[in-house]
């Protein structure tokens, strides 16, 4: 008679929960005295140069670091923690399993679940999981993180040895100089340090949609009330404008218009049956102009044509221009509050916009469009969301405002002028008859 | 020449406070809209000046529809209901602004207690009162507080619509105010229509006028 799936799933739990115990009471005895099974992977693994061609071409690397995995958290499983598909006494195998590295790491993801399911599932919800489903080939997998065999609890926790900066060197430097980075190298454990902000395992990409207002809010809890105190229109601000614009002032910044379905509320993540949207922009990137503002009054006509569920429009949001920028974050008493820094003609936060739709696990994709889009007549229909009072006036509107002007005042004058001539000539006129 | 008390007191105040908030609005509007090319006050003063005058200024509103609403001066507001006597008026005072008060020609239009405006000026302060003021005042409430008023903003179209139909009545007014006030100077001096705006008398030719007349 075969058990039930709970029974063994109990089993297997009390099992593990047994296992976990015993592996803490003896964590220090087993990092300073491998097992007899560790000792015997580790007289051949622990050879220096120890290595093998893949098929794939690669050289993987099969040295251990003894003494680091001695003091790895991971010694307490031994090596058979994770191994335990390696039998001894067929090992090493005539034809090795493994093709590539990143295959192997790939596989490896399930066996780092087996205990650690919980951050599985985070990592699942991340962007580093979507990307590694879209099959980017240098996307983040347990070990690009967490050196297995090697792995020290805290690890991240530090600044000399966080592993995003592996990928994200720049944006770490950038971090490093802020008010965070410097902070945090103070000592001061209350300062964020990168998964303060993006997680730990389910990362994110906080500057997609309000997500950076929440997390910079999540720790500023008094932020909103003190801006309230001199920002008008607080809650407008904080909407559209993401918190580096103001908090990372030598950044440069760009408007981004970012397409969505404003009946759902939700991001458009392609513009379906539009064709003409890539040729329009003509490039996925900030800096080259492509969309002017007729063509995408058109892009949103189409997308809005009879027949389509839905209304697509632009919500417009003012950021900083690249991810190193936004980690450029000064200190409190350096940001940007003067108004007059956007609220004008020609301001700088103005002068790069681009358009942008969802993209997978909410990285999004953006397509430069020109400057004029918010200047235009046409800006009206088609980004009616996003006004800067004296940064993205109309231009239409100010030659209409010279003109009312002119006439306002030059008409009453050119009135008065007549008056004055019609005057002296019938004063002139009826002087001579009086003569005559 | 009879003198007819034409311009009550409340109707004075409004009218000085209404002009003075007007003219104030306009000014800090232009410098709102135009920073860098216009430096007069900061940006933030300027906000703040223009926030306080526009309540003013709508207070002010429900002081003059309500005078009128709730006396007999509405009367000065009854519109024509023969469109060819309308038509026929309004085609006189035209003449009469383009080309006979160069000559010298009188006013036709002639002043009493209940017919203040001749058809030119009643048509514009309709426009102005009923329609412009209102529009201004509620897209102006709509832009105070935009997160508050959210729904209502995205219901016409998000805050670009508002503003721009903002900036319209804007330009109007930027057209208008200078235009009234010169339109004040075609009595028979120059001062006569701002001094009865202040002691609430006009001057009519004998004869012209009888009701009210002193």
């Amino acid at each position: 008679m075969g058990r039930s799936p709970f029974a063994i799933g109990a089993i297997g739990a009390a099992a593990a929960a047994v296992v976990l115990a015993l592996a803490g009471m003896t964590m220090s005895a087993f990092a300073a005295a491998p097992s007899a099974g560790d000792t015997q992977c580790l007289a051949c693994h622990g050879s220096p140069g120890m290595e093998k061609q893949l098929a794939g071409g690669e050289t993987l690397s099969l040295h251990i670091e003894s003494d680091g995995f001695a003091q790895s958290v991971h010694s307490v499983i031994g090596c058979t923690g994770c191994h335990a598909n390696i039998d001894p006494a067929s090992h090493p195998p005539a034809e090795s399993p493994i093709t590539t590295k990143r295959e192997f790491s790939v596989a490896m993801v399930q066996i780092c679940r087996t205990c650690h399911n919980d951050q599985f599932a985070q990592w699942q919800q991340s962007v580093h999981a979507a990307l590694v489903s879209e099959g980017n080939p240098v996307a983040p997998l347990c070990t690009s993180c967490h050196s297995p065999h090697a792995v020290i609890k805290g690890a991240a926790e530090e600044m000399d040895t966080v592993p995003c900066k592996t990928c994200h060197g720049d944006i770490f430097t950038a971090y490093a100089t802020s008010v965070h980075g410097v902070a945090r190298s103070s000592g001061q454990t209350g300062a964020p340090l990168c998964f303060g902000c993006h997680g730990a395992h389910n990362v994110s990409v906080p500057s997609a949609g309000q997500g950076l207002k929440d997390v910079c809010l999540g720790c500023h809890t008094d932020a909103r009330a003190s801006h309230r105190d001199w920002l008008p229109n607080t809650e407008l601000h904080f909407d559209v404008v993401s918190c580096p614009v103001c908090h990372a002032p030598q950044a440069h910044r760009r408007v981004d218009l970012v397409l969505y379905d404003s009946t759902t509320q939700k991001e458009v993540s392609e513009p379906v049956g539009v064709p003409e949207f890539e040729s329009a922009t003509g490039s996925s990137t900030a800096t080259r102009t492509g969309l002017d503002p007729k063509t995408l009054w058109t892009l949103l006509s189409t997308l809005n044509r009879s027949g389509v569920e839905g209304k697509t429009s632009l919500k417009g949001r003012l950021d900083v221009s690249t991810g190193v920028e936004a980690h450029e974050l000064a200190a409190k008493s350096a940001a940007i509050s003067d108004c007059d820094t956007c609220h004008r003609a020609g301001a700088a936060a103005f002068q790069s916009v681009t358009v942008s739709v969802a993209g997978p696990a909410g990285i999004p994709i953006s397509y430069g469009a020109s400057k004029e889009v918010l200047s235009s007549a046409f800006s009206v229909p088609s980004v009616g969301g996003f006004y800067a009072i004296g940064g993205t006036r109309i231009t239409f509107l100010d030659i209409l405002f010279v003109l009312a002007l002119l006439g306002g005042i030059g008409i009453p004058i050119g009135h008065l002028a007549l008056r004055v001539a019609f005057k002296i000539y019938l004063n002139r006129k009826s002087h001579e008859q009086g003569k005559g | 020449m009879l003198r007819i008390y034409v311009h009550s007191l409340p109707v004075r105040i409004w009218h000085w406070i209404n002009a003075t908030a007007c003219v104030m609005m306009v000014l800090t509007g232009i410098q709102i809209r135009y920073v860098g090319l216009v430096n007069v006050v900061s940006f933030r003063t300027a906000v703040t000046v223009h926030n306080w005058i526009a309540f003013i200024l709508i207070a002010n509103f429900f002081v003059w529809f309500l005078f009128y609403l709730f006396s007999d001066k509405i009367r000065i507001y009854h519109p024509e209901l023969n469109p060819m006597k309308h038509f026929h008026r309004t085609v006189r005072q035209i003449i009469y602004y383009g080309y006979g008060v160069f000559k010298g020609d009188p006013n036709p239009h002639h002043l009493s207690l209940y017919r203040q405006f001749n058809p030119l000026q009643s048509m514009v302060y309709q426009i102005v009162m009923l329609l412009l003021l209102p529009i201004q005042g509620f897209t102006g409430i709509l832009l105070w507080d935009l997160s508050r008023f959210a729904g209502v903003v995205n219901y016409f179209g998000g805050v670009r619509v508002v503003d721009t139909v903002h900036v319209l009545v804007f330009i109007v007014f930027a057209f208008y105010i200078p235009f009234h006030a010169y339109l004040g100077t075609l009595g028979r001096t120059p001062i006569e229509k701002f001094k009865a705006m202040f002691d609430g008398y006009e001057e009519v030719e004998e004869g012209q006028s009888a009701d009210g007349a002193e």
